[in-house]
C-alpha cells in the first residue's frame, strides 16, 4: 500500500504531461484553492476547538464521555468519537477540527485516530449540502430526500466503523 | 449549528467556572484559538499538495471520461434527469474523486437545470432527491484532503484509510441506490 500512493501521483503527473496539461500551472492552480478552504477551516476550528478545550479541561467532556461509554461499549463504538459522528452531517469544517483535535491527543496512527479518519471519509456534510442545494432554487417540499440522505450517512457510519474494527482493530 | 456551538460553549465554561475557576475557564477558550491556528498552519502542508494534485487531475480528461462512463448507469437512477444529466455525472464524478468543492457548483447547477425543467415547481423531482443521496452516501474513491491532513499530522501510514474508506462508502452508496430505486414513481 506504501507504494501505490506515490507511484500513482507520478502516474498521474506523467499521464496529465503526455496529454499536453500545464502540469505547473495546473498544480499551482489547484494549490491555490487551499487557501480559500484554509480561511473558511481556521475561523471554525477556532470556535469548535475553544469550545471543545473548555469542555475538555473543565471535565465536562471526560465525565460525559464516561457516562455514555456503557451505551457505547453495548453498540462497539468508542465513547470518544461521538463528537465527530454527531458533527460530521452538521459542517464538515467543524468535522474537520474534531479530527484534528484527535490527531493532535491520540496521534493519527492510533486506533482512534485511523477510525476517525474512515469516519470522516466515509460521510459526507449532508444537512448543509441539503440546505446549499435545495435552497439554491427554492425548493420546499424534498419529500424523500432527508430521510434516505440520513440512512445513507447512517450506513457510512455503521460501515465505517466495521471496516475499521476489521483493519485497524 | 448555532445551538450545538452554544451548547458545547455553555456547558463547558460553566463547569470549568464550578471546578478550576474564572481564569482557567478563560485560557482554556484562548488556548482551543490558539490551538486552531496551529491546527491550521498543520494541515495547510498537506492540503496544498494534494489540492495542487488535484489540480492536475481536473485539467486530464480523466474526469470527462468517468462522467462520461456514468452517464449510461445513471439513467437507471435518474429517469426524469433530462438537461441536467451532464452536470450531475459531472458532479458525481467530482464527489468520488474527493473533489468537494469541485463538486458543489456542478451540483447546484444541475439542480436549477432540474427546477427548470420542474412541472410541479418547489416540489422536489425524483432526480433531485436522488442526487442528494448520492451526495450524502458519496462514494470515496481517493480521500485526497483526508490523506493530505494525515500526513500533516505526522502519520506513518497515511494512505491506510484509503480502502476502508472505500469500501463503507461503496456499501453506503449501494445501499442507497436501491433505496432511491425503490421511492422513484416511474
Amino acid at each position: 500500500m506504501s507504494v501505490v500512493v506515490p507511484v500513482g501521483v507520478l502516474l498521474l503527473l506523467g499521464y496529465a504531461l503526455l496529454k499536453r496539461v500545464r502540469v505547473f500551472s495546473a498544480f499551482t492552480d489547484g494549490a491555490a484553492k487551499a487557501f480559500p478552504l484554509l480561511g473558511r477551516v481556521i475561523p471554525c476550528l477556532a470556535a469548535m476547538l475553544a469550545a471543545i478545550t473548555v469542555l475538555r479541561d473543565s471535565g465536562a467532556l471526560d465525565a460525559l464521555i464516561r457516562l455514555l461509554s456503557p451505551v457505547c461499549g453495548a453498540l462497539g463504538v468508542d465513547a470518544r468519537l461521538l463528537p465527530l459522528i454527531l458533527l460530521r452531517p452538521l459542517s464538515g469544517s467543524a468535522a474537520i477540527a474534531v479530527l484534528s483535535d484527535l490527531f493532535t491527543q491520540y496521534g493519527p496512527d492510533s486506533e482512534i485516530g485511523l477510525t476517525a479518519s474512515v469516519l470522516l471519509g466515509a460521510s459526507e456534510t449532508l444537512l448543509y449540502t441539503l440546505a446549499l442545494y435545495f435552497g439554491a432554487v427554492g425548493v420546499r417540499k424534498t419529500r424523500f430526500t432527508v430521510p434516505l440522505a440520513l440512512l445513507a450517512t447512517l450506513t457510512s457510519v455503521v460501515m465505517g466503523l466495521l471496516f475499521s474494527k476489521l483493519f485497524f482493530g | 449549528m448555532d445551538i450545538v456551538f452554544f451548547g458545547l460553549l455553555a456547558v463547558g465554561i460553566v463547569t470549568e467556572l464550578v471546578t478550576k475557576g474564572g481564569d482557567a475557564a478563560l485560557a482554556s477558550l484562548i488556548a482551543g484559538t490558539q490551538n486552531a491556528v496551529q491546527n491550521g498552519v498543520t494541515m495547510a502542508g498537506g492540503m496544498l499538495f494534494w489540492m495542487g494534485l488535484m489540480g492536475v487531475l481536473e485539467q486530464t480528461p480523466l474526469m470527462a471520461r468517468l462522467s462520461h462512463s456514468l452517464q449510461k448507469p445513471m439513467r437507471f437512477l435518474f429517469p426524469d434527469a433530462g438537461g441536467a444529466a451532464e452536470a450531475i455525472a459531472l458532479n458525481l464524478s467530482c464527489n468520488m474523486l474527493g473533489l468537494g468543492n469541485a463538486a458543489t457548483p456542478y451540483g447546484i447547477e444541475a439542480m436549477r437545470i432540474m427546477e427548470a425543467e420542474n412541472p410541479e415547481k418547489g416540489v422536489a423531482t425524483d432526480s433531485m432527491c436522488v442526487l442528494l443521496a448520492l451526495n450524502a452516501s458519496c462514494l470515496e474513491l481517493f480521500p485526497a484532503t483526508l490523506v493530505g491532513l494525515r500526513q500533516s499530522f505526522g502519520s506513518a501510514r497515511p494512505a491506510a484509510v484509503v480502502l476502508p474508506v472505500l469500501l463503507s462508502s461503496a456499501c453506503s452508496t449501494a445501499v442507497t441506490v436501491l433505496l432511491c430505486r425503490l421511492c422513484i414513481r416511474k
